[in-house]
């Protein structure tokens, strides 16, 4: 660890490497990109949940103005990789996306059912509204409520006992119910919907028979390369992908999605490239969503706080034709003391569009439930929220039995209760007055855990001493180049205006998809490799050189700093990088990395942690609430970039507000189809509705989730702020609201 | 909230208005068709004999707009259908200004229009015939970024930047029609933009930044 | 979209003349209302008529009354001096609705002609006796969280978005129309129409009629006059309920009174019988809530706006405190 400069660059609020680019508005997203003689594509939906298509008439839309091609099951260009059995024999697990185009079935209203493709985007969009569809419906299950019964265990967890989302009992089963003080609540959530500004899109281009290009929104370059090329039965190496600016995925860009291979299917059968946006309301039936939920929390205590036994089960909604899952429980597992936890995880298919994960995906959710109960428990018990969560704190992961990584959970939790004023929380809910609102005060925990995977990153340097960094990851809006050029910088010893951070391209060496807080861990840990090993070779040119001062020097004898390389105890004695280049002759010197993680992960139990307090008015005539004021504290390990990850913090708390207070989709279950799909009947947060947010990071290195001492921020950023706004309105008005999202309605 | 009903619903199979390319059909006959062959034979005789009448139609449905955009001036022939967003995005390669909703619910296409602040997805080109219209690609001076950008750089502004050039438009408005006076004040008046990675207390910081130094905007 | 033919007159006459002759044809203003409904294929007009160039922006005094053009923006009314000075309850009701960009698009002719927020009558998929007459409501036995509570029928039960038209019930603004048979005034309380059994004829202009104008009488309610608005976000949403509510109070006694409720009928919803209730009667709390009970008589929900049966009065109370300067 001794090489590793913390002081730098890495931990200070650098401006963000494309900061220009997006505030001229020169940053192109996937949709802007431009290409000769490209078409326009417009997805047309089935307007039933479940069924066959009976006809579809088309002879209107071919016949308007600019229209090129009206594509369908019956005249689209097959798709070779299409698993050709009748589908779905058995439910696929999630990954194995819905078959655009593939036969007559309907599975899920607006389910695309046809491609018009036109010269200029209003005559698709207008012609698109012409073709109409004839169908054989059958009865669709759509009600969520209605269904819980027909939950079932996940078939991952059927065919292996050891897999995760099978039952867990800790202690004995369902040990709450035979204790005397213990509370039983159920909590519902909505389907959420991701909803990122940018609406999803991809121009696709068949630049040879078998060679394709694709300027795709994804969170997974890798991933979207490997699945076109086995769907269109071509060398990996055939499929390119560019996602350089991504507009926002929070999840729904990992995972490919109907109107992508739909896309490609157009510019196959045309010839030509094909541009194709979805409209909003697309963007709640054809990429995922956060599924609905019903989860059931008993938790049981001994009157001086000490939770004696915690049952959690939940139900999430999928596919009929995929198999989603999600760790919603993971936290009862480990988060507090108690000897006994039984968990039960189920999922509901229902004939409805695949969910994918949405921002602190099943942990979100998991928390709200949890943190809501905690709450619930702490106010049975008349002891302080913050008290009851200190005194059931673990030293320990007690579902692994292993020690963590570092915790410093406790530190954050007294951190934010000191900044929020916890002291004015009133114990007797309903107390607190500011004018004619009521105020109250709540807490939520989140933790995640702390992944990394496999990453490699290609390290360029240049004689003029600049480096270009490369790798297949994604930005979709953390800051991950920007985070990057610090580690480079740091790692390498060059000053991070002279480093560019090249990604969003199949064509850079290999990332895992943008997902699960692990993007800084993963990449950034090959980063480092690939300045390591960099900074070797330039050692080894340094030392092999005769005429240097550094002949037989050692590389731990070396300093790497400001581009140059020095003698540790005699500092007269430097070379530019440069001019280790020139030296040699060398145009270039270039080294690929790749970094995975190691045995540490057996050993240690490694999460991130959040606590996040929120302060909260409510009208008691008009049932409004208002956050008024929000403090979110992470425990992630070492920050990379105060500014941008104090942002990330900031984006999840918004969300978390959002979750708690404002969003919900809902359906119509006699159609199976959603009623509020737009950004007027569904309500994501507006400035309005965002107080300051003050965030803490406890900013201390973890050295065994990373070399870097990092861990993941983008999930925790969530989890646990629904629950801390539910609990400050419990706070607040002595109502507790189980079924998000907190609106109005509720609270009158 | 469960409202299921026994049998599934089923749908309309024809509705009673008419289909619209009979309305068009319609329309076509009442726009002295044959004027239009009489002026351009090639054209219609071509589209004739492929029988796509529409098509006809198509060609003469071009209606002529003059626009000054960023200072350039533009005169264009357009299908009076088309959005000031889509001649942007599709026609002029003006990308900058984005396409968050296409329904005036997002803010993601906001522009000035003879310097107020507007949704160019919920406003025809045609209608803004003869206007001044700025987008995000006009605001800086040269390589000189606006004080605005610079703040929103600083002040870390966005995430993702897909909002953040109509963040950018409204906020630049929001000084200028004097609706920045405190941070209530500017939420309120930037509650038109959403910005969905969730940085709006740091947009708000930028504002307040650019109001403070008095700068003009 | 359809494509459309477009054309731009700079005489009313002429604006007039062709919407009355085309069956298909329709006026155009800001276009933030008709546009969103015609992406989405609820309607389809074959020519629409940009009204912009017709001298109809001008916001005056005129024979006791404020006078607003027609093509006056919502935006431009919310600030304009008059406004603010003579009837600050329109002033605010304005502002409480949709965005600052929208404000500086949504002319006044256009907001009062603005169409139905209901769901169903967005999409074209599903029935709607609004949208296709005798398809059905989808509302009734659907997701009716959003709809009336007031006035409305078998056949619809949809509610009028307007924030401005509240203020405007509650202020005996009148509507000055031109049309194919000459001027006419409509009381704007007259000026929506309840579903009934014809859903789709919203208003009681006729074919080719053109908003020119609409007065605000002068009164006495611009100290004491308040729109409260609640909605599921703190802004940038449709109202779930609003309330105008107008008071003119003399030591403590309520003189005169208006009232009016937005979010609850399919047109803004003027609260006569509640108005009588105060008049008389001392500033209280228990006032107001007496009132608001007379309000509501009649009112019946439906399964998802249950809510509206308590959050109606208490916005209603609410209102009226904040007029009276209690809360
Ligand atoms: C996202 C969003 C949020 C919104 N939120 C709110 C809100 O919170 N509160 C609220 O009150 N409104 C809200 N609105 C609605 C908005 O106020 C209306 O769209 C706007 O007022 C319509 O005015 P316009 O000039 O754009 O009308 P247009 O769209 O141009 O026209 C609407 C209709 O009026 C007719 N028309 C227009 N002018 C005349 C005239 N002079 N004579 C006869 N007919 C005429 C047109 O033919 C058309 O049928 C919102 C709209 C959007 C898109
Ligand atoms: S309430 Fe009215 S607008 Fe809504 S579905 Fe019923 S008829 Fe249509
Ligand atoms: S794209 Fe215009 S407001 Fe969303
Ligand atoms: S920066 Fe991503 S939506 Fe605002």
């Amino acid at each position: 660890m001794k090489d590793y400069f913390f002081q730098d660059t890495i931990g200070k609020p650098m401006d963000r490497v494309d900061g220009r680019v997006k505030v001229t508005g020169a940053a192109k997203y996937s949709a802007e990109i431009e290409l000769p003689n490209m078409a326009h594509g417009v997805l047309v939906g089935s307007t039933i949940a479940k069924g066959r298509i009976k006809n579809i008439d088309t002879k209107a839309a071919e016949r308007a103005p600019g229209v090129l091609a009206v594509l369908h099951y019956q005249n689209a260009p097959k798709v070779p990789g299409y698993v050709q059995a009748a589908h779905p024999t058995e439910p696929k697990p999630i990954g194995q996306p819905h078959r655009v185009f593939y036969d007559d079935k309907v599975y899920f209203n607006d389910q695309p059912i046809a491609l018009v493709l036109a010269d200029t985007l209003e005559r698709a969009h207008y012609a698109a509204k012409l073709v109409k569809a004839s169908y054989e419906e059958e009865k669709h299950t759509t009600n969520f409520a209605k269904n819980t019964d027909k939950a079932i265990l996940p078939t991952a967890a059927k065919r292996n006992p050891r897999h995760g989302l099978n039952d867990y009992v800790r202690g004995k089963e369902d040990a709450y119910k035979n204790e005397p003080l213990k509370i039983e609540s159920e909590y519902v959530i909505p389907s959420e919907m991701h909803n990122p500004m940018e609406l999803q899109a991809i121009v696709a281009h068949w630049e040879a028979d078998d060679k394709l290009t694709v300027y795709d929104k994804t969170q997974a370059v890798i991933g979207t390369q490997n699945a076109f090329a086995r769907e269109w039965k071509i060398p990996v190496e055939n499929v390119k992908v560019i996602a350089t600016y991504v507009g926002g995925a929070f999840g729904n860009g990992l995972h490919t999605w109907p109107h992508e291979t739909a896309a490609i299917i157009g510019a196959k059968k045309l010839g030509r490239p094909v541009k194709l946006m979805l409209t909003r309301e697309q963007m709640f039936t054809m990429v995922g969503y956060r599924p609905h939920a019903w989860q059931k929390v008993g938790m049981s205590a001994t009157p001086d706080g000490k939770i004696t036994a915690i049952t959690h089960e939940a139900i999430g909604q999928t596919s009929s034709y995929e198999e989603f899952t999600e760790s919603t429980l993971q936290q009862t597992r480990m988060m507090y003391t108690s000897p006994n936890v039984t968990t039960r995880y189920r999922i509901l298919p229902l004939d409805i569009s695949t969910p994918i994960w949405m921002r602190g995906p099943g942990e979100a959710t998991g928390a709200f439930a949890l943190e809501s109960a905690l709450d619930e428990m702490a106010h049975v018990l008349k002891i302080d929220p913050l008290e009851f969560r200190l005194k059931n704190y673990t030293e320990r992961d007690p579902e692994k039995n292993l020690p963590w990584s570092t915790k410093f959970l406790k530190e954050a939790m007294l951190m934010g209760a000191e900044k929020i004023g916890w002291s004015n929380r009133p114990m007797q809910p309903g107390t607190l007055r500011d004018g004619e609102w009521q105020v109250g005060y709540g807490m939520g925990v989140g933790t995640f855990g702390a992944h990394r995977g496999r990453a490699t990153v290609k390290a360029t340097l240049y004689p003029d001493g600049k480096v270009v960094m490369q790798c297949a990851t994604t930005d979709i809006g953390p800051g991950t180049g920007t985070a990057m050029v610090q580690i480079a910088a740091d790692n390498l010893g060059v000053a991070p205006e002279q480093i560019t951070f090249e990604l969003g391209s199949s064509l850079f060496p290999p990332s895992p998809s943008q997902g699960g807080s692990a993007t800084v861990a993963s990449v950034g840990s090959a980063v480092r490799a690939a300045s390591i090993a960099l900074k070797q070779k330039l050692a080894s040119m340094a030392t092999g050189n005769a005429d240097s001062g550094f002949r037989g020097a050692k590389f731990e004898d070396l300093t790497f700093q400001n581009g140059q390389v020095s003698l540790n105890n005699s500092p007269g004695t430097k070379l530019t990088y440069s001019d280790i280049l020139k030296q040699q002759g060398l145009p270039e010197l270039e080294v690929t990395e790749e970094s995975k993680p190691g045995e540490e992960r057996q050993k240690y139990s490694l999460y991130s942690y959040s606590v996040h307090f929120a302060e909260v008015k409510v009208h008691p005539l008009t049932g409004q609430a208002r956050v008024t004021k929000m403090v979110s504290c992470a425990d992630a390990g070492k920050i990379v970039n105060m500014k941008t990850a104090g942002n990330q913090m900031i984006g999840g708390a918004v969300g978390g507000i959002g979750m708690a207070l404002t969003e919900g989709a809902v359906m119509d279950v006699r159609f199976g189809r959603y009623v509020t799909k737009d950004f007027a009947e569904y309500h994501v947060p507006v400035h309005a509705d965002t107080p300051p947010v003050d965030v803490i990071f406890v900013d201390k290195p973890d050295f065994i989730s990373t070399p870097m001492g990092t861990k993941g921020i983008g999930e925790i950023a969530t989890i646990g702020v629904a629950p801390a706004i539910a609990n400050a309105i419990f706070n607040a008005t002595g109502k507790r609201v189980r079924e998000l999202p907190i609106t109005p309605d509720k609270l009158i | 909230m469960a409202f299921e009903k026994d049998c599934p619903h089923a749908l309309p199979e024809s509705s009673d208005h008419k289909p619209p390319h009979e309305a068009r059909r319609m329309f076509l006959k009442q726009s002295s068709i044959l004027t239009a062959f009489a002026l351009t034979p090639g054209v219609a005789v071509k589209a004739a004999d492929l029988k796509f009448e529409e098509k006809v139609a198509a060609a003469f449905e071009q209606v002529k707009v003059t626009l000054e955009i960023n200072g350039k001036k533009h005169k264009l022939s357009l299908e009076p259908r088309t959005t000031l967003l889509d001649l942007l995005r599709e026609r002029l390669q003006l990308t900058g200004t984005k396409k968050g909703c296409d329904y005036g619910q997002c803010g993601a296409c906001t522009v000035h229009v003879d310097g107020q602040r507007v949704n160019s997805c919920l406003t025809l080109a045609v209608m803004q015939d003869g206007k001044k219209v700025t987008t995000i690609e006009g605001l800086a001076d040269g390589d000189n970024l606006h004080p605005m950008q610079e703040a929103f750089i600083k002040h870390d502004g966005f995430q993702c930047g897909y909002c953040t050039p109509g963040q950018i438009m409204s906020a630049v408005a929001c000084i200028r029609e004097g609706h920045a006076d405190s941070d209530e004040e500017i939420r309120e008046y930037m509650s038109g933009n959403i910005c969905r990675c969730g940085a709006y207390p740091n947009i708000v910081n930028a504002i307040k930044e650019v109001k403070n130094g008095g700068l003009k905007v | 979209m359809n494509q459309f033919q477009y054309v731009r007159p700079t005489k009313n006459k002429a604006a007039i003349d062709t919407v009355t002759k085309d069956p298909n044809a329709t006026f155009i203003a800001g276009g933030t209302n008709l546009l969103d409904l015609m992406k989405r294929g609820v309607v389809m007009p074959e020519k629409l008529v940009d009204i912009n160039k017709l001298p109809l922006r001008k916001i005056e005094k005129e024979s006791g009354a404020v006078r607003i053009g027609a093509l006056a923006l919502n935006g431009v009314v919310a600030e304009d001096k008059l406004v603010l000075e003579k009837h600050p309850l329109l002033a605010q009701a304005l502002d409480a609705g949709a965005s600052a960009q929208l404000r500086n698009m949504a002319t006044v002719g256009g907001n009062m002609m603005q169409r139905t927020r209901c769901p169903y009558f967005y999409d074209t998929a599903l029935p709607c006796n609004k949208r296709e007459p005798g398809t059905g409501c989808s509302a009734i036995e659907g997701y009716n969280r959003m709809h009336a509570i007031f006035g409305f029928s078998d056949k619809c039960i949809a509610t009028h978005p307007s924030d401005m038209g509240v203020a405007l019930a509650a202020l005996d603004a009148t509507v000055l129309v031109s049309g194919p048979k000459g001027d006419r005034k409509i009381p704007f309380v007259d000026f929506h129409r309840l579903p009934g059994d014809t859903p789709q004829i919203e208003t009681n202009l006729q074919k080719g009629e053109l908003i020119v104008a609409v007065d605000v009488p002068e009164n006495n309610f611009a100290k004491h006059a308040h729109y409260l608005k609640v909605r599921d976000r703190a802004s940038y949403a449709f109202a779930l309920v609003s309330v105008a509510a107008a008071l003119d109070i003399e030591n403590n006694t309520i003189k005169d009174a208006r009232l009016a409720m937005g979010g609850v009928a399919h047109k803004p919803w003027r609260l006569t019988e509640a108005e009588k209730a105060l008049v008389g009667k001392p500033v209280s709390e228990h006032t107001f809530r007496q009132a608001a009970e007379v309000a509501m008589r009649g009112a019946r929900a439906f399964e998802h706006n249950q809510y509206k049966l308590k959050l109606a009065p208490n916005s209603i109370v609410q209102a009226l405190k904040t007029a009276a300067g209690l809360a």
